[in-house]
């Protein structure tokens, strides 16, 4: 056989191309930006921004959950770190809980961003240690986050006032 | 390193063919929408269908020639190497189909129609390679200009009165039903450069991988020469 070397890098380097051509239309970025982020996601050199993290980490626990959904956003622009995807999902469930009926728009996006943290740990085994919260796993929040969707008769139960929030 | 011809055209079939292909693969699924954000449409089944048939046209007319792309003469490596740039070239030609299908309503399927008949019916007529090009320039420059130019400047957002009024018209005799998605001008130009990819990667193709680059003129000449001149070739060439 002749040039088996060529062979062998023409072989390689057209698996690896065939591989980032299905990673595109599998993760299907909308922007360069995008593309750049999930190749760095990808290659395991993400990061958070640490300091965007800190900030929401201190608005969420002055109870601005908007603001604090929006630092991490911005701290986490590829979805791709569990931990602020749970805090994101946190946000939502503070914000959408009430007395008297919980935001079911914001729930649904709370769990969004949940099945996305439990998505970043096949394990399962996400858990956080902040004692400003009432669950600290994510399946906890995910539970909590589904009932309160699900239109039951003891929503009309006078006592639900009594409920805390987590 | 040494630099012979045999070894370029080892380094295009193996290194350039395949990348090449996979460009088009990329690029042929990749619209801008009017946002500028990027959409990426996999191969619609019907784009697997007319590819299928296009693979059965190029064996068909010799632009490649599977018994000598693959075989037991070829080593292992040579071998996967090959059949991945076939592969390759497959869904170049699905994605080719699909940057010029329109994406949906009534004209997605107008036009899919119109190339698996062209496909079907160039299935029983003789080709060589050269022609096969050829015919494969026209099928897919027609459909490109009646996609991007012609109802793509239809379905463009805004423009001159006489463009709203020519797509009311047009959305009008159709009862809605040619419902064309607006893109950014930038999707004509990225299905330009992925036509012209694809166009230059069947180029490249040699219908023999070990071919020498400058048979083909030859056999193409060879086939313009009456059947008493091929014989007189022929004795020639023996007596040589």
């Amino acid at each position: 056989m002749r040039y088996p070397l060529l062979h062998a890098t023409g072989i390689t380097a057209t698996l690896l191309y065939a591989g980032f051509v299905v990673w595109v239309y599998a993760t299907q970025p909308r922007t360069l930006k995008d593309v750049t982020q999930g190749a760095r996601v990808a290659a395991g050199a993400y990061a958070v921004d640490a300091a965007r993290y800190d900030t929401a980490l201190s608005l969420f626990h002055r109870g601005l959950f908007r603001a604090a959904r929006e630092e991490w956003e911005r701290a986490d622009p590829a979805r791709a770190d569990a931990r602020t995807q749970f805090y994101i999902a946190y946000a939502f469930y503070r914000e959408g809980w009430g007395r008297l009926y919980h935001d079911d728009a914001l729930y649904g996006q709370g769990l969004q961003a949940v099945d996305r943290a439990l998505a970043l740990t096949p394990a399962g085994s996400l858990i956080v240690a902040d004692p400003d919260l009432k669950m600290h796993t994510a399946a906890e929040l995910k539970a909590e986050l589904e009932k309160g969707r699900e239109k039951t008769w003891s929503d009309l139960n006078p006592l639900r006032v009594l409920e805390e929030r987590k | 390193m040494k630099d012979d011809p045999a070894r370029r055209r080892a380094v295009a079939r193996v290194l350039l063919l395949p990348l090449l292909f996979l460009t088009v693969a990329l690029l042929g699924g990749m619209r801008v929408a009017v946002d500028r954000s990027f959409v990426f449409l996999p191969p619609p089944l019907v784009t697997l269908v007319m590819a299928a048939l296009l693979a059965s046209l190029f064996m068909r007319g010799r632009l490649v020639r599977l018994e000598a792309w693959l075989g037991s003469r070829h080593g292992v490596l040579t071998n996967v190497s090959h059949a991945l740039t076939l592969v390759a070239l497959f869904f170049a030609s699905a994605q080719a189909f699909n940057s010029v299908l329109p994406e949906q309503g009534l004209l997605h399927w107008m036009f899919a129609f119109f190339f698996l008949w062209t496909l079907w019916n160039d299935q029983f007529s003789p080709f060589d390679p050269f022609r096969l090009l050829r015919s494969l320039g026209v099928l897919f420059g027609t459909a490109f200009v009646l996609k991007h130019m012609i109802l793509g400047a239809l379905a463009a957002p805004g423009g001159s009165w006489t463009q709203r009024i020519a797509s009311a018209i047009f959305q009008g005799l159709s009862l809605g039903t040619l419902d064309v998605p607006a893109v950014a001008p930038a999707t004509g130009y990225i299905s330009f450069f992925t036509l012209a990819l694809y166009v230059i990667g069947l180029v490249l193709v040699a219908p023999t991988p070990d071919e020498p680059g400058d048979v083909r003129p030859l056999l193409r000449e060879a086939r313009l020469l009456t059947p008493g001149e091929r014989r007189a070739l022929l004795k020639e060439l023996e007596e040589e």
